[in-house]
C-alpha cells in the first residue's frame, strides 16, 4: 500500500485546461489518502517539469505518481524514465488520459468533462497505491538462429546473421537450395538468371563456417521459446554414400537409364532416377529416387560403393536463440479445365512458360508445335472478389510481361496478347509495360464478370473476350498457346508449420504478422519472425528486404546474450492452485505448463512465452493466477475510486477561446518579452529587425511575438515595402 | 465476333503511322480533340481499332476523314503514340482501301514503285514529243487536248468507282438503310463541305490555315477551268491572260507557304511528311509555277525557241493528272467532302 502519493495535472497549454478544470481537480485531490502532493502544471513533459517531479519525488519521498495528461501511448515511458531517474521502481507509475479521453471528446460539456477527468484521476490513485515495484524479466538466449527454408529469402538473412557472429542452421525441405527462381531465366527487371543468384549467395553461404545448411529437412517438432528454442529437425537422405567421391556419383549417374518425370520442368521432360534439379543445382551432390532405382538390381550391384538404398531419415535436435521463418510460397495451381488447363492441350500456366523459354533456346516449341501467338490471361487464381484469393500477387502482373520482352527477344515473329483486368507493374517496372506495349504486344482489358472464355480450335485455341477498352466489343483470339498468369499462395504446408512454431495465419493462409507496419516481421510468438513470401505475395526484392529486416531484428535480439521482457505477465498463486489446467487450455501461446509442487499438482508460467495477455485469469475457478499490474486489488480500487462522489466547484462558463482573451494575466513578463519591447519603444518593426537588435535567433523572435501577438501585448500595423513581413507594435 | 489481327498493325506503319502501339488507352487525345463528339469519338477509338487490328471496324469508319488534323492529340500524348499520324495514315489506308485497281496502295507504300512511275511517265511525254518530232503547235494542242481527256476518264474509270466503293464500305455493307430522299438532301452538306472546308474551323489551331487552303482550291479550281475551258495559253483576251496570270500567282506563292512548312516541321502535322505529301505540295506548285513560265515565255515569244519549259510543263501536267489525282492525295478533295456527305445521311438514317 503506497501512502506517499504525488500527482501532476497537466494544462497541456490550454488542451486540457481550456475544458478541464485542472486547478479545482488539483486542489480537491490533495486531501485524497495517501496523496502528499497534488498540483497542475502548464506541460507536465517539459524539461523543466520533470526536473520538479524528480527533486518532488526525493523530496517529499513519494513512493508512487500519478500524472493525468495525454494518452500512455505518446509519454507512458517518459514518465517511467522521470521515476526511474528519481529512483523510484517505473511499476509505482500510473498515467491517467484526461486529453485524449476527457477534453478533446467532451469539450462541449465542460463541467461533465471535469467531472470525469476528476474521477478518472482519484481511480488512478487508487490504482497505484496498490502497485507494486517490479523488475523486468531477464532472459538468456542462444546466440543461434534456426532459419527455415533456403531460398533467396532465407539464405541472405543467413549470411547476414552469420557475418553478425550468430550460429545459423538453415533448412531446406527440398534437396537443392534457391527454390522458386532457379525455374526463371530472366529475372525482371535486371535480366539475371535465377540460377546465377542463387549460385552466388551458396558462395556466399559457404564462405561462413556458422552456417549449417540441412537440405532435404523439415521441421518435425519445436519447443521451447525465446532464447532456447529446441527444434527438432527431419533429414531426408540422398541415398549417396557420403565417402564416395564426387566422379563415381558422376559415373552411375551418366549410367543411369531409369528416367522419371522431371518436377523441376513440371514434366516437360524426363529426368534420370539420379538427378539435380538443373546441372549447376547446389549443394553439388546429386539425388537419388529410391523408390525408381528400387528394382534395378544389377545397376545397383554396379555402383554398390557410392549408392546406399538403405539409409534412413535422421533426426536431428537444433537449439536456437530465435527463428526466422522463409518458407516462401506456391505457384496458384489452376484448377482443371480452369480457361482449359489441363483440358486443352495448349494451356500452361506463367512458371511452366518460364520453363519452356528456358527448355527452347532456337524456337518456341511446344507439344511438336511452333508458338508464334501467345495469349496471357491475368490474375488467374487471385483477386477473386468471391472466390478463395482476394489478395494480388504483387508480381504477376510485372512477370508476364517480363516473359512477354524475353520472348520477342529471344524468338522472331512472335505475337503476344494480354488479356488483363489491370496492370499493375508499379515503380520501376513500368517501365517494361511501356516497352512491351511499344513493341507491339496486345493488351485487352476485360472484366472479372465476364472472363474470357478458351475454346480449343484444331490444333490452336481461340479466345473470346470482351474488350473493355473497345466498349465490350467482343473479340476472337487466335492463340498457339494460352498461359495462365497465376498469383501465389500460401504454401500447402503452411498449416502444418503455423502450428508447429505458433504462427497465426490469415484468413489468406499467409502468415500474419503483427502489424503490417509497425511491426512487419514480428510475429505473436517472441522470438519468431517472418520473411520472405510465407508472409504475403512480394517479389524478390521485397522478400529480401522483409528477410533483412528480420535478420537485423533477430540480431539486434540475441546480441547482448540477454532478454529484457516486460514484468506484466501473469503469476501463479502456488497455494490456491489446484491444478484443473483450465488456464493452460485457453492460453494461445503455450506459456503454462503442470508442475509438481511439494505434494500436488500446479501451474506454472514460462516467463518468456507469457505475453500477459489476460485470457487466464478469468477462467481460472479458484482465483489463483492473476496478471501483475492488473491484480484485483488494483482494478477494484479503481472502480472504487470512481464511484467516490466528486465535489468539484468548477467553472460554469469557460472563456477559453483565444479570441477573447482581452489580454494577459501576468505579475510579470519574460526576460525576452521586456527585451522585445524595448527595442519596440513606440516605433514599429518586423520580426528580423527585432531579431537582429536583440541579437536573437530570428524562430524564437517570431514565436514569442506571434505569442505577444496573441496575448494582445502587440498589434500588427502594415506590411514591410517587399510585403514579405509585418510590422509590430506596441499596443497602446 | 471481331477476330483481333496483329498483323495490321505492320501493314498501317507502311503506310507512315509510328508509335500507336504505345497507346495505354488514358483518351487524353479525344479528350482534347475540338471535332471529336459523342457520335464520332475519336481519334481513341481508331487507335484501339488499329492496335487490335479491326479492319473492318476501320474501313466502314467515317472518322479518319472527320479529323483534320490539327496535332493537339499528338501533343498531349501521355505516350508520345502519335494519334495525329496514325489518323492520317489511315486516310492514306482508306484511300487505298476503296481504290479498286490497288495501284493507290502500291504508290503509298513502297517508294521505288512511286519513283518509277513518275520517271515512267516522264519518258512518255518526251517519247510522245519525238514522235511528233518536237513541233511546238502539235504538242501543245495535245497538251490541251490531253487535259480534258484526262479530266474525263479519271472520273469515270477511277474516281466514280471508287466513291461508289466508299459508298459500300460505310453505308451498304454495314446494311445502314437509306431512303432516297435522304441521299438527295443530304447533297447541300456534300457540296457545301467540298468547297468550304468549313470543318477545319472547328479546329483549334488557326484560322490562317483554313484560309489559306481554302485559297488554293479555288486558286486551283479557277485555274484549271482558265487553261481547259478558256484555253489560256490559246486565248488572245486581255482579260482570260490576266486572269490566269493572277491565279497561277496565287496558285504557287500559297502552295510554297504549304511546302516551306513541311521543310521547316513548322506545325505538327507538318512533322512526319510521307513522299505522298511531299509530292502533293510540290507538284502543285510546280504546276502553277511552270504554267505561270509557259504563258510569260509565250507572251515574251520565246516559247518555240524554248520547248523544254512546254514539255516541262506537260511532264508535270500528266504525273499530276494520271498519279496523283487517281491514286494520290489529291483524292481526299472528294473523300472529305463524300465523308461528311455519308455522315450526315448516316445520321438522318
Amino acid at each position: 500500500m503506497k501512502e506517499r502519493i504525488g500527482v501532476y495535472i497537466c494544462h497541456c497549454g490550454g488542451n486540457i485546461s481550456d475544458y478541464v478544470d485542472v486547478e479545482e481537480i488539483g486542489k480537491m485531490l490533495k486531501t485524497d489518502d495517501g496523496v502528499v502532493i497534488s498540483k497542475d502544471v502548464m506541460f507536465a513533459c517539459a524539461d523543466s517539469n520533470q526536473k520538479d517531479m524528480i527533486s518532488d519525488i526525493k523530496e517529499y519521498k513519494l513512493d508512487a505518481i500519478v500524472v493525468a495528461s495525454c494518452s500512455p501511448k505518446l509519454h507512458l515511458h517518459t514518465f517511467k524514465n522521470v521515476a526511474d531517474r528519481a529512483g523510484l521502481n517505473p511499476t509505482n507509475y500510473v498515467q491517467v488520459n484526461i486529453r485524449e479521453q476527457c477534453s478533446w471528446p467532451h469539450s462541449d460539456k465542460p463541467r461533465e468533462a471535469s467531472v470525469k477527468a476528476a474521477g478518472l484521476i482519484r481511480a488512478g490513485i487508487k490504482r497505484v497505491a496498490y502497485s507494486e515495484s517490479l523488475d523486468n524479466i531477464e532472459i538468456n538466449v542462444k546466440k543461434a538462429v534456426l532459419v527455415v527454408g533456403a531460398g533467396v529469402s532465407g539464405m541472405k538473412a543467413a549470411i547476414d546473421l552469420a557475418r553478425l557472429g550468430n550460429e545459423v542452421y538453415l533448412i531446406e525441405k527440398d534437396y537443392f537450395v534457391g527454390g522458386h527462381i532457379t525455374q526463371t531465366e530472366n529475372l525482371f527487371t535486371t535480366g539475371q538468371n535465377g540460377k546465377e543468384i542463387v549460385s552466388r549467395l551458396y558462395a556466399e553461404l559457404k564462405s561462413y563456417n556458422n552456417i549449417t545448411l540441412f537440405t532435404g529437412a523439415t521441421v518435425e517438432k519445436v519447443s521451447g521459446s525465446l532464447g532456447n528454442f529446441a527444434v527438432d529437425v527431419r533429414v531426408k537422405p540422398r541415398f549417396i554414400n557420403g565417402k564416395a567421391d564426387l566422379q563415381a556419383v558422376q559415373n552411375a549417374m551418366n549410367d543411369c537409364t531409369v528416367l522419371v518425370d522431371d518436377d523441376f520442368n513440371f514434366g516437360f521432360t524426363k529426368r534420370k532416377a539420379i538427378y539435380k534439379n538443373y546441372p549447376g543445382a547446389l549443394p553439388d551432390v546429386p539425388v537419388v529416387n529410391a523408390d525408381a532405382l528400387r528394382n534395378e538390381k544389377d545397376f545397383l550391384d554396379k555402383h554398390a560403393s557410392c549408392l546406399d538404398l538403405n539409409q534412413q531419415d535422421e533426426i536431428l535436435s537444433l537449439t536456437a536463440g530465435s527463428v526466422l521463418v522463409t518458407t516462401g510460397f506456391d505457384s496458384y495451381q489452376p484448377k482443371d479445365g480452369e480457361y482449359g488447363y489441363k483440358t486443352f492441350s495448349n494451356v500452361v500456366t506463367l512458371p511452366e512458360l518460364n520453363r519452356l523459354i528456358e527448355l527452347n533456346p532456337e524456337k518456341l516449341i511446344y507439344n511438336n508445335k511452333p508458338v508464334k501467338k501467345i495469349a496471357f490471361i491475368y490474375c488467374v487464381g487471385n483477386r477473386q472478389t468471391k472466390g478463395e484469393n482476394k489478395y494480388c500477387s504483387r508480381q504477376c502482373c510485372s512477370s508476364a510481361i517480363n516473359s512477354s520482352l524475353q520472348l520477342a527477344d529471344k524468338y522472331k515473329g512472335m505475337a503476344a496478347f494480354h488479356l488483363f483486368r489491370d496492370i499493375r507493374t508499379y515503380g520501376k517496372q513500368e517501365l517494361m509495360y511501356e516497352k512491351s506495349s511499344k513493341q507491339g504486344d496486345i493488351y485487352i482489358r476485360f472484366d472479372e464478370k465476364e472472363p474470357p472464355v478458351v475454346e480449343q480450335n484444331g490444333k490452336s485455341i481461340n479466345i473470346k473476350v470482351k474488350d473493355y477498352l473497345t466498349s465490350k466489343k467482343e473479340l476472337e483470339i487466335e492463340a498457339d498457346l494460352v498461359v495462365l498468369v497465376t498469383g501465389m499462395v500460401a504454401r500447402d504446408d503452411s498449416k502444418q508449420i503455423s502450428e508447429k512454431f505458433k504462427i497465426p495465419i490469415g484468413t489468406d493462409k499467409f502468415f500474419n504478422e503483427i502489424h503490417p507496419k509497425l511491426k512487419p516481421v514480428e510475429t505473436v510468438i517472441k522470438g519468431v519472425y517472418i520473411g520472405g513470401s510465407c508472409q504475403g505475395p512480394k517479389n524478390i526484392s521485397e522478400s529480401i528486404q522483409s528477410s533483412l529486416s528480420a535478420a537485423s531484428k533477430i540480431n539486434a535480439l540475441l546480441k547482448g546474450g540477454t532478454v529484457s521482457l516486460d514484468p506484466v505477465i501473469a503469476r501463479v498463486n502456488n497455494d490456491a492452485c489446484t491444478w484443473c489446467g483450465k488456464c493452460a487450455e485457453v492460453c494461445e501461446y503455450t506459456a503454462i505448463k503442470e508442475i509438481e509442487s511439494g505434494d500436488k499438482h500446479i501451474a506454472t508460467v514460462n516467463k518468456a512465452i507469457c505475453t500477459g495477455c489476460g485470457i487466464c485469469a478469468p477462467v481460472c475457478p479458484v482465483n489463483a493466477i492473476e496478471i501483475a499490474q492488473f491484480t484485483d486489488n488494483e482494478i477494484e480500487s479503481m472502480i472504487d475510486g470512481f464511484m467516490e462522489k466528486i465535489d468539484l466547484k468548477v467553472r460554469e462558463k469557460e472563456s477559453e477561446s483565444t479570441e477573447e482573451v482581452s489580454g494577459v494575466k501576468m505579475k510579470e513578463y519574460p526576460q525576452l518579452w521586456k527585451n522585445i519591447l524595448g527595442t519596440m519603444n513606440g516605433s514599429k518593426l518586423t520580426i528580423p529587425e527585432i531579431a537582429e537588435k536583440i541579437g536573437v535567433d530570428k524562430e524564437i523572435v517570431t514565436y514569442h511575438v506571434m505569442t505577444m501577438h496573441k496575448y494582445n501585448v502587440v498589434v500588427t500595423e502594415g506590411m514591410d515595402k517587399k510585403e514579405l513581413y509585418y510590422y509590430y507594435k506596441l499596443k497602446n | 465476333m471481331a477476330k483481333v489481327n496483329p498483323e495490321f498493325a505492320t501493314e498501317i506503319k507502311k503506310y507512315g503511322a509510328h508509335d500507336f502501339n504505345a497507346c495505354f488507352n488514358c483518351g487524353n487525345c479525344t479528350a482534347t480533340c475540338s471535332l471529336s463528339d459523342n457520335t464520332n469519338s475519336f481519334p481513341r477509338k481508331l487507335v484501339r481499332y488499329s492496335v487490335l487490328g479491326l479492319e473492318s471496324e476501320i474501313e466502314a469508319s467515317l472518322d479518319p476523314w472527320l479529323c483534320y488534323y490539327c496535332g493537339e492529340c499528338s501533343t498531349t500524348c501521355p505516350r508520345e503514340a502519335n494519334p495525329g499520324e496514325l489518323m492520317m495514315s489511315l486516310r492514306r489506308w482508306l484511300t487505298a482501301k476503296y481504290d479498286w485497281t490497288g495501284l493507290s496502295g502500291l504508290l503509298y507504300k513502297y517508294l521505288p514503285f512511286t519513283i518509277s512511275a513518275f520517271l515512267a511517265t516522264a519518258l512518255a511525254v518526251i517519247l510522245f514529243a519525238f514522235s511528233k518530232s518536237f513541233e511546238i503547235e502539235t504538242i501543245m494542242h495535245f497538251g490541251h487536248q490531253f487535259e480534258m481527256w484526262a479530266i474525263i476518264s479519271v472520273f469515270t474509270i477511277i474516281l466514280i468507282p471508287n466513291l461508289a466503293r466508299m459508298w459500300w464500305f460505310v453505308i451498304l455493307k454495314p446494311k445502314i438503310k437509306v431512303k432516297f430522299l435522304t441521299y438527295v438532301k443530304g447533297m447541300q452538306e456534300l457540296f457545301t463541305h467540298m468547297f468550304t472546308q468549313k470543318r477545319t474551323l472547328g479546329c483549334d489551331d488557326s484560322q490562317s490555315r483554313w484560309l489559306i487552303h481554302l485559297i488554293i482550291v479555288f486558286g486551283y479550281l479557277s485555274l484549271l477551268f482558265t487553261t481547259v475551258v478558256l484555253d489560256w495559253f490559246g486565248t488572245s483576251s486581255l482579260f482570260i491572260i490576266l486572269l490566269g496570270y493572277a491565279e497561277s500567282i496565287v496558285l504557287f506563292t500559297l502552295t510554297f507557304i504549304f511546302v516551306r512548312g513541311r521543310i521547316k516541321k513548322n506545325k505538327e502535322l507538318n512533322k512526319f511528311s510521307q513522299p505522298s505529301d511531299w509530292l502533293f505540295v510540290i507538284w502543285l506548285f510546280l504546276m502553277a509555277f511552270s504554267a505561270f513560265l509557259v504563258r510569260i515565255f509565250i507572251d515574251l515569244d520565246l516559247i518555240e525557241t524554248n520547248l523544254w519549259l512546254y514539255l516541262f510543263h506537260l511532264t508535270i501536267l500528266v504525273q499530276w493528272a494520271v498519279l496523283i489525282v487517281p491514286f494520290g492525295k489529291w483524292t481526299h478533295f472528294l473523300y472529305r467532302s463524300f465523308a461528311m456527305y455519308f455522315e450526315k445521311i448516316k445520321q438522318t438514317a
